[in-house]
């Protein structure tokens, strides 16, 4: 098989704009979950609301499409009555953080076998482009026309207070890393978080200086700093450039987990 | 193996053109039947993966496919008696 096998060919072309990161999202986690050589019939995709959450309907496996910010809660419920099945979730910065973020730390302190995905595009697109926790500083949405002056949440640092087994961020342009990413928290027992940065060439780039699709990949490119290196500055007494992208694996560790078949 | 875009599914972003390692993706000039402006494709016989795929047995490289949102990236088979190029990398 290969990671084609698993589109529903029948549902593409798919909704998303031209240029949204969300398709090479879904490439990256097919790709995976491909790799893991699982069946259909074990492996189901939950999503809650938003363009993000749309993806497991051009997936052909069992799926939930559930309401926003929920999908967690009803991913829990499968892994608790049937730890068997192979649970992966697709969610969006909003969905994740904002209106489903009690469910997010709540998932990670009981470290339930699941593997989160989450696209944060810094936005909510399907919407028409409200503000989100994680809009950066600076930026114009339609809630902040003069620009945000919230403080963001950072996803990963989230998920590794509240107590994820796995945690790691890449971006769309970083596609082999991501899947491998991906891969490795499909494989870890206990609660996997990759969240993976995304383009929203309509609702984020357009109003934030990118104007072509290809200026925010770029710009995910020129601005991603690995892990490592990012610590290596700070051990150096430097600063890490404003306006970076940490990447890497942040979290790898061996809590005890829910819903892991014995 | 041919390189091929699927013009049904492309949206003309052109974000196989800045991941591929031999720039074999360019930006398109006119737009196709669906109004959508498709990349063209550099001496497309270049490609790692349509050089080597058969005989590796597995996708080399496939930066591309990886990266366009829309799956329109795939290899074919050439049909028998189809006349190929071959290129050589030094
Ligand atoms: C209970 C509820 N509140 C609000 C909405 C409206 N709504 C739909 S999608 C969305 C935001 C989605 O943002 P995100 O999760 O970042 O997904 P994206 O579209 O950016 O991928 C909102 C607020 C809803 N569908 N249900
Ligand atoms: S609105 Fe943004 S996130 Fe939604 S499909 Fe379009 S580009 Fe993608
Ligand atoms: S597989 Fe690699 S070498 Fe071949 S066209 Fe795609 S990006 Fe270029
Ligand atoms: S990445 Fe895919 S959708 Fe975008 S221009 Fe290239 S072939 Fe078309
Ligand atoms: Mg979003």
């Amino acid at each position: 098989m290969t990671y084609t096998d698993w589109l529903r060919e029948d549902r593409l072309p798919h909704i998303y704009c031209a240029g949204c990161g969300n398709g090479t999202i879904i490439n990256c986690t097919l790709n995976a979950v491909d790799h893991m050589g699982w069946k259909k019939e074990d492996t189901v995709f939950v999503s809650g609301i938003g363009c993000s959450s749309r993806a497991p309907g051009y997936i052909s496996t069992d799926s939930l499409h559930t309401t926003h910010g929920r999908a967690l809660a009803f991913a829990t419920g499968i892994k608790m009555a049937n730890p068997g099945l192979h649970v992966v979730i697709f969610t969006g910065d909003g969905d994740l953080a904002a209106i489903g973020g009690n469910h997010f730390i709540h998932a990670c302190r009981r470290n339930i076998d699941l593997t989160v995905i989450c696209m944060n595009n810094q936005i909510y697109g399907m919407t028409g482009g409200q503000g989100s926790p994680t809009t950066p500083v600076g930026a114009l949405s339609t809630t902040t026309p003069y620009g945000s002056r919230e403080p963001t949440f950072d996803l990963c640092q989230l998920a590794s207070a509240a107590g994820a087994n796995f945690v790691s961020r890449w971006t769309s342009y970083h596609v082999k890393e991501l899947t491998r990413a991906i891969h490795t928290g499909l494989q870890i027992p206990g609660f996997s978080f990759i969240e993976a940065a995304v383009q929203c060439p309509t609702n984020y780039g357009r109003r934030n200086k990118f104007r072509q699709v290809m200026d925010q990949v770029e710009y995910f490119k020129t601005h991603a700093i690995l892990q490592q290196k990012a610590e290596r500055l700070k051990a150096e007494g430097k600063s890490v450039p404003e306006n970076s992208i940490v990447i890497g694996d942040f979290i790898r560790r061996d809590r005890p987990a829910m819903g892991v078949k014995r | 193996m041919r390189l091929v875009i699927d013009e049904r599914r492309c949206k003309g972003c052109n974000l196989c053109t800045i991941v591929c390692p031999y720039k074999i993706f360019r930006q398109g000039a006119k737009p196709n039947a669906r109004g959508i402006v498709v990349p063209e494709l550099d001496r497309p016989e270049r490609c790692a993966n349509c050089r080597l795929q058969a005989l590796y047995g597995r996708t080399l490289c496939g930066m591309c496919q990886m990266i366009c949102p829309d799956q329109a990236i795939s290899w074919k088979d050439e049909e028998i008696g189809e006349p190929t190029k071959v290129a050589i990398e030094f």
